[in-house]
C-alpha cells in the first residue's frame, strides 16, 4: 500500500464533490445559455467572499446564513450579468466569441472590485481580507467514524452535493419549468414557439447556477487553509476541464470528469511521485495536460460546433 | 463618420471620468490617513521613491509597508530637524503590483521626476527587471526583503537590507539539527526564493550530519491540501522525524492548516522560514494547537533582544493597531539610511549617494541592528530570532520571539512549549 | 514635484508602446481579422523573450571562452561574467540581436503552426481555453527546466546597443529599434488585411462553413495566420528581453494577455489602427498614473485594482455600446476592389 494513501483517497473525494458543485452549474448554464461563462470564476470567490465578511466583520459563524445569502447574491450577479450584457449581445447576433470576450470583460472586473471591497474592509478594520485562513462554523457537525474523519468541509460538501443532484434531477425530470429549461437547452426556436418563455427559463437557469456555484464557495472557505481573492481564478480551468471532459452538454459525463480529475491531481500525482520522482509542483500541469489531451481526443461536440473537417478521419456523427 | 468621433470622445471622456471619479473616491476613503506638512520656503525639500506591492501577490505585507513608510520618514524627519538640518523629507510611494514591468514603470517614473534613491521593489525577479535600469542611470535602489543570492553583485547601485538566504539556511538548520532532527523533508515553494533557501539548507544540513530530502510545490494554487497528503506519504515511507517549511504567509498559512488536520504531520516536528510569520491566518486556534503540539518554531532575520526593534515594535503597534511584518524593520532602515546618505552626500546625485551610502551605513543602528553592507551592497551582519506561535492571554495566539541564533548554535532566551 | 522628464518619459512609454502595439497588432490580426479566440498570445510573446534571452545568455559566454558547464548564466558567477564581457563588442551584440529575432520568428512561428491541430479540432469556442492552458503549461514547464535558469529565470542579458555609453542615447537607439520593427509589423499586417486573404480572413471569421463550401482551405489559411501573428509575437518577446534584460516565467502570466485584449476591443475589433490607439491609450494611462497616484497620498483603495476594474468595464462596455470600437472595420483595400469601384463610378456618371 502507498503510505498516506488513507488521506489521498479523502482529498480525492473531497475534490470530487467540490468539482461536481463547480461544474455541473457551469454545464448547465452553457446547454441553456450557449454561453461560455469566464465569470464563472468570480461566483465562486464571491460565495467565499460572503462567507468571510460575514464573519470577519459580523463575527458571523453560521454556515447556513452564509450560504443562503451567497446564494442569493452570486445568483443576482448571474442575473445581471444576464441581463445587462450576455441577452443584450446575443439579441444583436454577437458571435460566441465575442460574448466569451465580454465574460472575460466581466471577470476582471469583478475580481478587482472584490479585491477593492477588501481594501476597503481592511482599512476600516485593520483585518486582512486578502488571505483569510479556515472558518470553522458553528452548526456543522464533525467526527470520525469508523476511524475515517469527516471534516466540516466534507460533512458540508457531501450534503450539498448529494441535494444538488437530487433536487437537479427532480427538478429537470418532474417540474413543468425544469422540462422548459430542458427544452430551451435542446432547441430554444422550438421552445419558444411551445410558449415557453425563454428569458424566464434563461435568468432562472442563471440564477440556480450562479447561486450553486457561490455555495460551493461558501463550503471552500471550511475546507482551504488560507482564502484569497484568487480562489477562483486558480480553480476555473479545473472546473473548465471538468465540464469539457463532459462536453458541456451531458451532467453524467461531468460526473465522471469530476472523478477523473481529482483522481488525477491527487492519486495521480502521488503515483508518478513515488514511483518515477516527478516534482509534486507538476500537479497543475497535469491538469492541463489532461484538458488538451481531452479536448484534442474528444472534441466537444454538442458545444463546439464542429466542423465538417474535424470528423472527415472518423466518418459522420452515426 | 461624426457617430466614429463622437464615440471616441465619450470613450475618452468616460475614462478619464472614470478614473477621476474612481481616485476621488479613493482619496476619500482615504483621506485620513493623508499627512499634510506645510513647508516653510527655505526649507530643503528631499524626495525618496517607492515602489511597494501594494497589491498582487505580497500585498498582505505591502500594506503594512506602507504604514512603515510614513513612521520611518516622521521619525526621520524629527531627527535631521534635531541635528539642525533644514531639510524635509518626502516619500513618493507607487504601487508594482509586485510584477517586473511595473516595478520597471514605476523606477522609470520616479527617476524622471528627478529621483535618485529609491526603496523597493520587494521580490528579487523584480529587482533583477530593474538592476540594469538603476545601473545605467546612477539611481541608487535599496530592496528591503530581496534575498536571492544571484543578486549579490559588487560594484553596483542595488543595496539590500536584509542579508541573503544562506544565513537564514544556516540558522534553520542549526536550529531543527539542535533540536533532534535527523531526518528532515524540506517542503518549498517552487520559486527563486523557495529553491535557493532549499539548495543552502540541504547543504548545510547534510554538512551537519543530517539527512534532507526535497519537495516542492507549486504556488499559486488555490489550495493546497493534495500537496500536504503528498508531503504526508513522503514524511511516512522516509520515515522522517520533521519537516522545514519554506513559504511565503498565504501558501504557508494553507499548509499548515491541512497539516493540522494530519495525524502524521502532527507526529512530527515543524520548522518555518520568515515567510509566514506576522500572518494573522496562523493564529487561528487550529494551527496555535498545532503549533505548541508540534513545537513549531521558525527563523526570522532579527536582531533579539534589540530595544530599538522593541521601540519600533510597540510604536507601529500604538500608532496603526498593526504589528510589524516580516522585514518591516529593514524597510525602516532603509529609509533611515536612504535619508542620511542624502545628508552625508551633500549633493542630491546617485554616485555621491551610493558612496555616502556605504559609510553612513558603517555607523548606523537600527530596529534591523547593525546595517554594514558588504561588498555586493548587501547586509554583512544578520543576525537570526527563532520564533514562535504561543497562546496570549485573554484568547488567541501571538507570535513570539524566544531565541537567536548565535556563532553556529541556537540559543533559547525562554521556554516557548511548555 | 521636484521635475519632469519629458524626454525621458516619452522614451520610456513609446518603448513599452511600441512592444504592446506589435502584440496588439499581430493578435488584432489573428483573433479580429481571422477569428481565432487568441488567449495565448502570452505563450508566443513568452517564447520569443525566452529564445533571445537563452541565446544571447550562452553565446556571450560561449565565444568569450567561458565554459557554460562550469559557470551557467543563471548562477552567480556567469551573471557576474555576463555584467563584465556583455558590452565588449558591438557588432557582436548586434549580431546576436538579429540572430535572436529570426530565431525567436522561427520557434515562436512553428509553435503557432503546431497549436492550429488542436485549434481545428476543438472549433471555435474552445480555442481561448486550449491557448490559455498551452500559456500555464508553458510557464510551469520553464519554472522547472534548469538551463534556462528554472525559477530564477536569466539576468543580467546584455542589450544590443549596450555598448553605447551616453544612457540616453541608447535609450533612444534602442525606441529606433522597437519603433522599426512595429512599423514593419504594422505594414505587414495591413498588406495581409488588405489582401484578398484579408477578405477570406473576414469570411472565416464571420462564417466558418459558408468559408469553407466556397472552397477556402480553412485549416491551412488559420496555420498560416498563426505563424505569422506567433512569429511576430515572439519577435516582440525579443524585444521585451532587451528592454528589461531579465526573464522570468512568472512574468508570463494570463493577464499579459488579457491586457492586450483590452487594447484591441478598446481600439476596435478588426481594425490594425484601432489596435496602435488602444495600445497607445492603455500604455499611456498606466505611465501617467504612475506621476499621479502619490500626490494623492495613501489611499484606502489600491489605484492598481480600480485601473483593472476600469479595463474590465471597458472592455464590456465598449462591445454593448459600440462593438467596433474606437476605430470601426474599415472595408478591405485592394487593388481590385480600387479598379471595381472606378467602373463602378464610371458607369453611374
Amino acid at each position: 500500500m502507498i503510505p498516506g494513501v488513507q488521506q489521498a483517497l479523502m482529498n480525492t473525494f473531497q475534490y470530487m464533490l467540490f468539482y461536481l458543485i463547480f461544474s455541473i452549474p457551469l454545464t448547465l448554464s452553457y446547454r441553456t445559455t450557449k454561453v461560455i461563462n469566464f465569470a464563472h470564476a468570480n461566483f465562486i470567490t464571491y460565495g467565499a467572499y460572503v462567507a468571510i465578511f460575514l464573519h470577519g466583520l459580523l463575527g458571523l459563524d453560521i454556515m447556513s446564513v452564509a450560504v443562503v445569502l451567497a446564494f442569493i447574491v452570486t445568483g443576482a450577479i448571474a442575473v445581471l450579468n444576464n441581463t445587462l450584457v450576455f441577452t443584450p449581445l446575443q439579441k444583436r447576433g454577437s458571435s460566441p466569441a465575442i460574448i466569451m470576450i465580454s465574460s472575460m470583460g466581466l471577470w476582471i472586473t469583478y475580481k478587482y472590485l472584490l479585491y477593492m471591497i477588501t481594501d476597503v474592509a481592511r482599512y476600516y478594520t485593520a483585518k486582512n481580507f486578502v488571505s483569510y485562513g479556515r472558518i470553522t462554523y458553528s452548526d456543522v457537525p464533525r467526527g470520525s467514524i469508523v476511524g475515517i474523519s469527516f471534516s466540516q468541509a466534507l460533512v458540508a460538501s457531501l450534503v450539498a452535493a448529494s441535494l444538488l443532484v437530487a433536487l437537479l434531477y427532480l427538478f429537470l425530470e418532474k417540474t413543468k419549468i425544469g422540462r422548459a429549461m430542458r427544452a430551451v437547452a435542446d432547441n430554444p426556436s422550438l421552445a419558444e414557439i411551445s410558449g415557453i418563455s425563454r428569458p424566464f427559463v434563461v435568468n432562472l437557469t442563471w440564477f440556480i447556477c450562479g447561486g450553486i456555484v457561490g455555495v460551493g464557495g461558501v463550503i471552500w472557505t471550511s475546507f482551504s487553509g488560507a482564502i484569497t481573492p484568487e480562489v477562483g481564478d486558480s480553480a476555473i480551468l479545473q472546473v473548465f476541464t471538468v465540464g469539457f471532459i463532459g462536453g458541456l452538454v451531458s451532467l453524467l459525463r461531468t460526473g465522471i470528469g469530476a472523478v477523473l480529475i481529482s483522481t488525477i491531481e491527487n492519486v495521480g500525482i502521488a503515483i508518478l511521485n513515488t514511483y518515477f520522482g516527478i516534482p509534486v509542483s507538476f500537479r497543475p500541469f497535469l491538469t492541463f495536460v489532461t484538458l488538451i489531451t481531452t479536448l484534442i481526443v474528444f472534441p466537444p461536440l454538442g458545444a463546439g460546433g464542429g466542423l465538417p473537417y474535424r470528423f472527415l478521419r472518423r466518418g459522420s456523427r452515426k | 463618420m461624426v457617430f466614429n468621433v463622437k464615440s471616441i470622445a465619450l470613450l475618452v471622456i468616460a475614462l478619464i471620468i472614470g478614473l477621476a471619479i474612481g481616485y476621488g473616491i479613493a482619496s476619500i476613503v482615504g483621506g485620513g490617513m493623508v499627512t499634510t506638512v506645510t513647508v516653510t520656503p527655505e526649507k530643503k525639500t528631499y524626495y525618496i521613491g517607492f515602489t511597494l506591492p501594494l497589491s498582487g501577490e505580497l500585498s498582505s505585507i505591502g500594506k503594512v509597508w506602507e504604514k512603515v513608510v510614513q513612521l520611518a520618514i516622521e521619525d526621520l524627519n524629527r531627527e535631521v530637524q534635531a541635528y539642525g538640518f533644514n531639510v524635509e523629507f518626502r516619500a513618493v510611494i507607487l504601487d508594482d503590483g509586485t510584477t517586473e514591468e511595473k516595478a520597471l514603470q514605476n523606477v522609470q517614473s520616479l527617476v524622471q521626476q528627478g529621483i535618485k534613491v529609491i526603496i523597493g521593489p520587494a521580490a528579487s525577479a523584480q529587482v533583477k527587471v530593474v538592476k540594469s535600469y538603476v545601473d545605467s542611470n546612477k539611481i541608487v535602489l535599496i530592496s528591503p526583503s530581496s534575498t536571492a543570492p544571484t543578486l549579490a553583485i559588487p560594484g553596483d547601485y542595488v543595496f539590500r537590507t536584509v542579508g541573503s538566504d544562506a544565513g537564514q539556511a544556516k540558522a534553520l538548520a542549526t536550529l531543527a539539527y539542535q533540536e533532534g532532527a535527523r531526518k528532515v523533508i524540506v517542503f518549498f515553494r517552487n520559486d527563486e526564493y523557495g529553491n535557493a533557501f532549499a539548495d543552502f539548507l540541504v547543504s548545510y544540513f547534510r554538512e551537519m550530519g543530517g539527512v534532507a530530502i526535497k519537495l516542492s510545490y507549486q504556488t499559486g494554487l488555490p489550495d493546497y491540501a493534495s500537496e500536504v497528503a503528498t508531503l504526508a506519504s513522503k514524511v511516512q515511507s522516509e520515515g522522517a522525524d520533521a519537516v522545514i517549511l519554506i513559504s511565503f504567509d498565504t501558501d504557508g498559512a494553507n499548509i499548515l492548516s491541512h497539516a493540522a488536520e494530519s495525524e502524521i504531520l502532527s507526529s512530527v516536528r515543524w520548522f518555518v522560514s520568515e515567510g509566514p510569520h506576522g500572518a494573522g491566518e496562523l493564529l487561528s486556534p487550529a494551527i496555535g494547537q498545532f503549533a505548541s503540539k508540534v513545537r513549531l518554531f521558525g527563523t526570522r532575520p532579527l536582531f533579539i533582544a534589540n530595544p530599538l526593534y522593541e521601540g519600533f515594535r510597540d510604536r507601529m503597534k500604538q500608532k496603526f493597531g498593526m504589528e510589524p511584518g516580516v522585514f518591516s524593520e529593514n524597510l525602516y532602515d532603509a529609509i533611515k539610511l536612504a535619508g542620511w546618505a542624502i545628508l552625508r552626500a551633500g549633493t542630491y546625485d546617485g554616485e555621491a549617494i551610493r558612496a555616502a551610502l556605504i559609510e553612513v551605513a558603517k555607523t548606523y543602528y537600527g530596529p534591523s541592528g547593525w546595517t554594514f553592507f558588504d561588498n555586493a551592497g548587501d547586509k554583512a551582519l544578520q543576525d537570526y530570532g527563532v520564533w514562535a506561535i504561543v497562546p496570549r492571554a485573554p484568547e488567541g495566539y501571538q507570535f513570539k520571539d524566544v531565541g537567536l541564533y548565535e556563532r553556529g548554535s541556537i540559543v533559547f532566551l525562554e521556554e516557548a512549549y511548555s | 514635484m521636484i521635475g519632469f522628464d519629458i524626454v525621458g518619459f516619452m522614451i520610456s512609454w513609446l518603448t513599452l508602446f511600441g512592444i504592446y502595439a506589435i502584440l496588439a497588432l499581430t493578435l488584432n490580426l489573428e483573433s479580429g481579422t481571422a477569428g481565432i479566440t487568441n488567449f495565448g498570445k502570452v505563450v508566443f510573446y513568452g517564447v520569443g523573450a525566452y529564445v533571445s534571452a537563452t541565446l544571447t545568455a550562452y553565446l556571450i559566454l560561449i565565444l568569450n571562452g567561458v565554459d557554460v558547464s562550469e559557470t551557467p548564466p543563471y548562477g552567480i558567477r556567469g551573471i557576474i561574467l555576463l555584467g563584465e564581457l556583455g558590452n565588449k563588442n558591438p557588432l557582436l551584440n548586434i549580431g546576436l540581436l538579429v540572430l535572436s529575432l529570426v530565431i525567436a520568428f522561427a520557434v515562436s512561428g512553428v509553435l503557432g503552426y503546431l497549436l492550429t491541430y488542436p485549434i481545428l479540432r476543438v472549433g471555435p469556442a474552445f480555442v481561448g481555453f486550449t491557448l490559455l492552458s498551452s500559456g500555464e503549461l508553458l510557464r510551469i514547464f520553464l519554472q522547472h527546466y534548469e538551463p534556462v535558469g528554472a525559477s530564477k529565470g536569466l539576468m543580467a542579458i546584455p542589450t544590443p546597443f549596450g555598448w553605447i555609453a551616453d544612457s540616453r542615447l541608447r535609450e533612444v537607439t534602442y525606441l529606433g529599434l522597437v519603433l522599426g520593427l512595429l512599423a514593419v509589423t504594422y505594414v505587414v499586417t495591413h498588406r495581409l488585411v488588405n489582401s484578398p486573404l484579408g477578405r477570406t480572413l473576414r469570411a472565416l471569421r464571420d462564417d466558418e462553413i459558408a468559408a469553407l463550401c466556397l472552397g477556402k482551405h480553412v485549416p491551412r489559411i488559420k496555420a498560416t495566420i498563426l505563424f505569422i501573428g506567433s512569429g511576430v509575437a515572439g519577435m516582440a518577446g525579443v524585444l521585451l528581453t532587451y528592454y528589461l534584460t531579465s526573464v522570468n516565467p512568472n512574468m508570463f502570466v494570463p493577464a499579459v494577455t488579457f491586457n492586450v485584449w483590452a487594447m484591441i476591443i478598446l481600439g476596435g475589433f478588426g481594425n490594425l489602427k484601432g489596435s496602435l490607439l488602444g495600445a497607445s491609450v492603455i500604455t499611456f494611462v498606466d505611465r501617467v498614473l504612475t506621476f499621479v497616484t502619490p500626490q494623492l497620498g495613501i489611499a484606502a483603495i489600491s489605484p492598481d485594482y480600480l485601473r483593472w476594474v476600469i479595463v474590465g468595464l471597458l472592455i464590456v462596455v465598449v462591445l454593448l455600446v459600440n462593438p467596433r470600437g474606437l476605430l470601426p472595420e474599415k472595408p478591405i483595400r485592394t487593388p481590385a476592389v480600387d479598379v471595381i469601384l472606378e467602373e463602378f463610378r464610371g458607369e453611374s456618371k
